[in-house]
């Protein structure tokens, strides 16, 4: 056998270039064959991740909103522009706004709605739009009044390192998970000799910034006190602090940009807001009630995306499936007529073998030793060059299957509903957007892959090898 | 058959071969015995069925009518698919072009009779060293085909013909592509073989000149013998 496998190889690397040109077409062939179906796998726990998180996600949309049911927020309508800047926001219809809260709200305004009937509390908010070096939102809440220790919910939610803000805190904030991974450090190194020579060290850490960083905000340095988790809140991406350091920061002291009304009862909000919009007609008002009827349709959309994604799923495996049909007909039809040619080719070899006393069986096995050789070597390439290029190969061959993720938004009236975006691959709410689909070979399909490839090069050569061992010695002799 | 020292016996063999709707008969009731150790050349006319007559020898053809018997074995008896048997042990091929597969060094051309039959590599090795030393081309034993004389190839043909100590070598035309000086060496070695080693040779061939060098001349017309004539070899040739 020893001995067959090398007179194998020998015929074959005796017509190099023919070889060669059969190998690279095969090992085309097997690497799709390879690839695909831990691709098609990728993508559709990929998928089943995204869609995970987006149930996830509205189910805690809808516990929040339900929680917040006797909070209402007061502010003036926002004012946007049309723009094209870095961390503009993006409306459903694609249209990229900045956008600008207006600070003009007067102190007997809060006054006015403290006094109202079934008002337990008001909070004065500000809160800024930061595009300078990377977007993020910074959150001034008035934590002297002692309203927020009642209503945690106006704070930072879900701590996961360091501490909440507290009465009396001044120079710290809270930040939160993303920013505390991503934010660029400008505050941290005082000179670009330091910088260049940290940067590395500095972005490979799980956070580059802790508890106890300094970090910068419009060139005051303040100290994380807490970094905030994903809590899917409105404060997503951004720094909290007092009230006072804001309105300091942003040489706007007094002003405020809205107000968070606390309610006796979820029952009196309606009326407590037709109330507030009585003081003010200007006012955007919008309480828990309003954001609640967001949730159904909100919950709809999710169900409709997961019916979208799944039918994309479905479309990309079927061409992954066709593509894989068409590579098993590529490899066995290229091994079957390059092994025709070569039967026919060499039948005066194949009569001098049989006149020496070759047997059927000998000739018929030699010949698909060399249909299956062709496939092995082909799918060790194949095997190789997958390993090391897959993440590109996966995104070349097989379509992307959802081009529009979803976003947390909300629109002119601080509503929320659930948007589209362009920003990733795959439907998600937060978190990272995963660019790169981890398809992953398991050694089992690598084993697979090549036993495929040896079936497939036995079946390719089948009928050429059993031609071979058919053939008539004296009439093979006479072939010229 | 009684008679031992026959290497071969052909009872009234006939081939007949369907060309067209006629039907073509190169071999007619021909009868032959060939004994151990003879060196038989075979002549004729083109179409006389010299070469039908070496390969249904060979088992490379079938007999259509009679009994070919070798070593004592009917050999028509024998199945198509068990044929090769036949082949592998009792027959050495040697021939006109040679037949060597390029792919594999002279060494290897030899030891591929020697793998069809079994035979384990280290005593397959052993054996085509010794036997292409025999044939004159001890320290070529790596070098392929290409890389080599057409004497040279028809060496190693012969060699490879040796291996498996067949009854019966037969060599159809094998010095038909040779040039004057390649002929007379091949010849030698063949009578060398045949004399010193008692060898049994069956030969056909065009070449008046070669054939004038066997113990025995058969002249084939129309399918039959029409003369078969004892010779004397001349031993001189080969010291």
């Amino acid at each position: 056998m020893l001995a067959t496998l090398s007179m194998v190889a020998r015929s074959l690397a005796r017509k190099k270039n023919r070889t060669i040109i059969i190998i690279v077409a095969l090992t085309f062939a097997l690497t799709l064959i390879t690839v695909l179906p831990s691709s098609i796998n990728a993508r559709q726990s990929l998928t089943q991740r995204a869609l995970d998180s987006l149930i996830f996600s509205a189910d805690l949309l809808k516990d929040q909103v339900t929680l917040s049911a006797t909070e209402i927020e007061c502010s003036y309508p926002i004012t946007t522009t049309l723009s094209m800047s870095k961390g503009s926001s993006l409306l459903e219809d694609g249209t990229l706004i900045d956008i600008v809260l207006q600070d003009t709200m007067s102190a007997s305004l809060s006054a006015n709605i403290a006094s109202l009937t079934d008002v337990v509390d008001v909070v004065p908010m500000r809160i800024e739009w930061r595009t300078e070096s990377q977007l993020y939102n910074i959150y001034g809440i008035d934590i002297n009044n002692d309203v927020f220790q009642k209503n945690p919910s106006i704070l930072p939610s879900n701590i996961t390192a360091g501490r909440n803000l507290q009465a009396g805190d001044r120079g710290v904030v809270v930040i939160d998970e993303f920013l505390a991974k991503n934010a660029m450090p400008d505050g941290k190194f005082e000179t670009q000799e330091e910088y260049e020579a940290n940067i590395a060290e500095w972005q490979a850490k799980e956070y580059v910034f802790n508890v106890g960083d300094s970090f910068e905000v419009l060139g005051r340095k303040f100290t994380v006190i807490g970094i905030e988790g994903d809590a899917l809140n409105y404060r997503t991406n951004g720094v909290t602090m007092s009230l006072e350091d804001l309105q300091s920061i942003t040489s706007n002291t007094g002003r405020v940009s809205s107000l968070k009304v606390f309610v006796n009862d979820a029952d009196n909000v309606n009326s407590v807001v037709a109330r507030i919009k009585a003081l003010d007609s200007e006012l955007v008002v919008s309480s828990g009630f309003t954001q609640l009827n967001t949730v159904q349709p909100l919950q709809d959309q999710v169900a409709s995306l997961i019916v979208v994604a799944q039918n994309n799923l479905n479309h990309v495996r079927n061409i992954g499936l066709a593509e894989i049909g068409v590579s098993i007909v590529a490899v066995v039809s290229v091994i079957l007529f390059m092994m025709l040619y070569s039967v026919r080719e060499r039948t005066r070899e194949i009569g001098t073998l049989k006149a020496l006393g070759a047997s059927t069986s000998r000739v018929l096995c030699q010949f698909m030793l060399e249909g299956i050789l062709l496939s092995v070597v082909a799918v060790v390439i194949a095997i190789a060059v997958s390993v090391f290029v897959l993440p590109q190969l996966s995104s070349l061959i097989l379509p992307v299957p959802i081009q529009e993720g979803v976003a947390l938004a909300w629109d002119a009236n601080g509503v929320m509903y659930l948007g589209r975006t362009t920003v990733g691959s795959m439907p998600f709410l937060s978190g990272e957007a995963p660019r790169v689909i981890d398809a992953s070979l398991g050694v089992g399909w690598l084993l697979l892959s090549f036993g495929l490839a040896v079936v497939l090069g036995a079946l390719g050569s089948l009928y050429p090898a059993l031609k071979a061992a058919r053939t008539k010695p004296a009439e093979a002799m006479r072939y010229e | 058959m009684n008679n031992t020292d026959l290497v071969l016996k052909i009872e009234n063999l006939t081939k007949i071969y369907k060309l067209g709707k006629k039907n073509v008969t190169p071999l007619a009731n021909l009868d032959l015995d060939v004994k151990q150790g003879e060196f038989v050349s075979v002549m004729g006319p083109s179409g006389s069925g010299k070469t039908t007559l070496l390969n249904i020898i060979g088992c490379i053809d079938r007999a259509s009518e009679g009994r070919v018997f070798l070593n004592g074995t009917d050999i028509t008896s024998f199945s198509e698919s068990n044929l090769y048997k036949i082949r592998r042990d009792n027959i050495g091929f040697v021939f006109q072009s040679f037949n060597l597969l390029p792919y594999l060094n002279a060494m290897e051309n030899v030891e591929l009779a020697m793998e069809l039959s079994g035979k384990f590599a280290g005593q397959r090795k052993a054996r085509a060293l010794e036997l292409l030393s025999l044939v004159g081309l001890g320290g070529r034993e790596l070098h392929r085909p290409a890389r080599l004389s057409q004497g040279e190839q028809q060496r190693v043909a012969i060699a490879r013909a040796l291996a498996n100590d067949p009854a019966v070598i037969l060599a159809d035309e094998p010095t038909g592509n040779l040039d004057v000086a390649n002929k007379d060496e091949i010849i030698r070695l063949l009578l060398e073989l045949n004399v010193k080693q008692g060898t049994t040779i069956i030969m056909v061939t065009h070449d008046e000149q070669v054939a004038a060098q066997t113990h025995r001349l058969l002249y084939l017309q129309g399918g039959k013998i029409v003369k078969d004539k004892q010779q004397k070899i001349n031993v001189g040739i080969l010291s």
